[in-house]
């Protein structure tokens, strides 16, 4: 059994050790503790083991308690990488560029909402296009298109869509630098015309949800955050465009890995050395698919606000609608971090994982600077999602890096099965959740079971120091693709 | 002969694909590919399209020609009921494999096909093309 190769390190961490597979460069460190070990599968412990192997990773190839077998890198990996002696991975930042999550919170009461929820998800349900091949509202031209790239998250306020505070409150302020739409293959272009502003399918959601538990209160209070509020959750990404760059650039990788000599275990880890031409290029492409993603939460939420506006007959101000924070969990992004005692530029990929920046952080907005970064981790339609924030132990032990969600369990095929007979939609509603989902089998492959409960997930990052709790959401509405 | 199965994969969706040879793995790959889209709610075959695809080794090719396939269902809401591949070739210039066929199909209409997976990419994960017995099998995860 491989898993007998791994060496516990207390309470929530295993080590992949170096002797684990040839080829290993650096140890493996999985976040994961006694319970959620037995989840851990083979597959995911061996692609920790592949990423430890490529060149110039720094310190250890690491995953998140709810890590599941991905493409090259597993879902929940972080890796970084030296910029003079290391690559940079397309895998390691998956197809769908910046998916992310954004919360919205309100000054609405769960009581406020709930004799109006089944009005509110209907409307969120006919205004935001979600699910397979639904129609975005907005069309673009080419030009407007590459401005997307450009200027992200701002695009979308200029078109009136938010706030220029909504940017504040975004990672990187809902824009990458350094994107080059000249990169952008025309097939990418066409596949994101029509996409802007839409959810998409599969995990990808809008949650109405309210505040159940509040663990640090001070701050929450900082957060403008009280229990019982009710608060939207978004959680989408690059859609057809990322991708279509992620495509695009997978040739273009394994080319360049055959040219640079290096080393591959397995064809979705293909790299480049960061100097390279290619690896350039896929950043500068990856960083327009993110500039696209955070258009189209910045779009999906201005709808969402709308739609309780309609339902509540309110103006925005009367509803306290704001932005509490958006953060990107497939991403590479060049930061600085602690290496060896110096500070040191290196790029850290994360893929489904979250940044998780310390109180003090200079890429924190003022508002939260003294708290730290506000961390969104959705968890299943049926169960709980949490409020955390970055600690300077994530800096220290995960390139300032925490979990980005629950981690299927079940295969979709599995879910649809274990679901047969059983009326999803209702079992949720008997329990005060009000599902819309355009997709026959969706409710049936999303439910509950299908994940691991996001609580274990949560209490593991928790106990390990690398973010910490400050608020539980449960659900009560939700709108899947 | 039974020409697609569907794989169980947490996470994804994937499809093992039969044919007694390349022309008809690919062809009967694409309709593994139009299943998981529709859910296996008839298409019709009114509009015909010609696509081509090129890869790096063979299982590059399958993996760019599906790819073809899943870019016109994303972006023009095509989606095929049946594809007739005219030629696959190995081009005795330059490396690597070429693809060129018919796909029959429609435009989707949510109010007649299903919306089951919304298919995002083919993957090269556990990618595979094998042969037994003078049968081909290929598999493929796709990324949703």
């Amino acid at each position: 059994m491989v898993l007998d190769k791994l060496k516990r390190l207390g309470e929530t961490r295993l080590e992949v050790p170096v002797s684990y597979k040839k080829g290993m460069r650096v140890p493996g460190i999985i976040y994961v503790d006694a319970t959620l070990e037995k989840d851990l599968e083979a597959e995911a412990v061996d692609q920790v083991a592949n990423v430890a192997s490529l060149p110039g990773i720094i310190g250890a190839s690491l995953a998140m308690p709810d890590i599941h077998t991905g493409y090259g890198f597993t879902i929940g990996g972080v890796a970084a990488f030296d910029l003079h002696t290391g690559i940079v991975s397309p895998g390691g930042v998956g197809y769908d560029i910046n998916c992310g999550v954004r919360l919205l919170r309100s000054n609405l009461s769960r009581q406020d909402v709930s004799p109006r929820l089944k009005d509110l998800v209907s409307v969120l349900y006919n205004e935001i296009p979600a699910g397979v091949g639904s129609k975005g509202r907005i069309r673009l031209g080419a030009q407007d298109e590459k401005q997307i790239l450009i200027k992200g998250a701002a695009w979308a306020v200029e078109q009136g869509l938010g706030d220029h505070s909504d940017l504040e409150k975004t990672e990187s302020g809902g824009r990458l630098e350094g994107a080059d739409p000249s990169l952008i293959s025309p097939k990418a272009y066409e596949r994101g015309r029509a996409q802007q502003g839409t959810l998409g399918s599969g995990n990808h959601f809008i949650e109405v949800q309210y505040i159940d538990a509040i663990y640090d209160q001070k701050a929450a209070d900082t957060l403008g955050l009280f229990e019982g509020q009710v608060t939207v959750m978004i959680h989408t990404g690059s859609r057809g465009f990322g991708h279509q760059v992620c495509t695009d650039f997978l040739e273009v990788m394994e080319r360049a890995a055959g040219k640079y000599h290096i080393d591959l275990p397995d064809r979705e880890l293909a790299s480049a050395p960061f100097q390279s031409p290619e690896a350039q290029d896929y950043l500068a492409a990856m960083r327009a698919a993110a500039n696209y993603a955070w258009a189209n939460r910045q779009c999906i939420m201005h709808w969402a606000k709308e739609a309780f506006m309609k339902v509540f007959s309110s103006g925005p101000s009367a509803l306290g609608m704001s932005l509490l924070y958006d953060v990107a969990h497939n991403i590479a992004k060049v930061e600085e971090h602690v290496i060896e005692g110096r500070k040191t530029r290196v790029i850290v990929h994360r893929k489904g994982a979250t940044r998780a920046f310390p109180p003090g952080h200079p890429e924190l907005p003022e508002a939260y600077r003294q708290l730290g970064q506000p961390v969104l981790i959705p968890g299943d339609m049926g169960r709980a999602s949490y409020i955390l924030l970055g600690t300077a132990k994530a800096m220290e032990e995960t390139f300032g890096s925490t979990c980005h969600g629950a981690g299927r369990v079940m295969s979709r095929h599995q879910a649809i099965r274990r679901a047969k007979g059983r009326a999803v939609s209702r079992e949720l509603e008997d329990r005060g959740i009000i599902v819309r989902s355009s997709g026959r089998e969706t409710l049936a492959e999303e439910m509950s079971e299908a994940y691991k409960d996001v609580t274990s997930v949560v209490d593991v990052v928790h106990r390990a120091g690398i973010s910490r709790r400050v608020a539980r959401l449960r659900p009560m509405g939700v709108i899947k693709g | 002969m039974q020409r697609f199965e569907l794989l169980d994969i947490t996470g994804d969706a994937g499809i093992r694909a039969f044919g007694s040879d390349l022309k008809e793995l690919f062809s009967n790959a694409s309709a593994g590919l139009f299943h998981l889209i529709t859910g296996g709610s008839p298409v019709s075959g009114t509009i015909a399209l010609e696509v081509a695809a090129e890869g790096s080794s063979l299982e590059g090719l399958l993996v760019s020609w599906l790819n073809e396939l899943i870019f016109r269902f994303d972006t023009y809401g095509f989606l095929g009921s049946r594809v007739v591949v005219e030629d696959l070739w190995k081009p005795s210039e330059g490396k690597g494999w070429r693809i060129r066929a018919k796909v029959f199909g429609e435009d989707f209409d949510p109010s007649k096909h299903g919306r089951g997976l919304l298919i995002k990419a083919a993957t090269y994960h556990r990618l595979k093309i094998a042969e037994t017995d003078g049968r081909l099998t290929a598999d493929i995860i796709f990324d949703i």
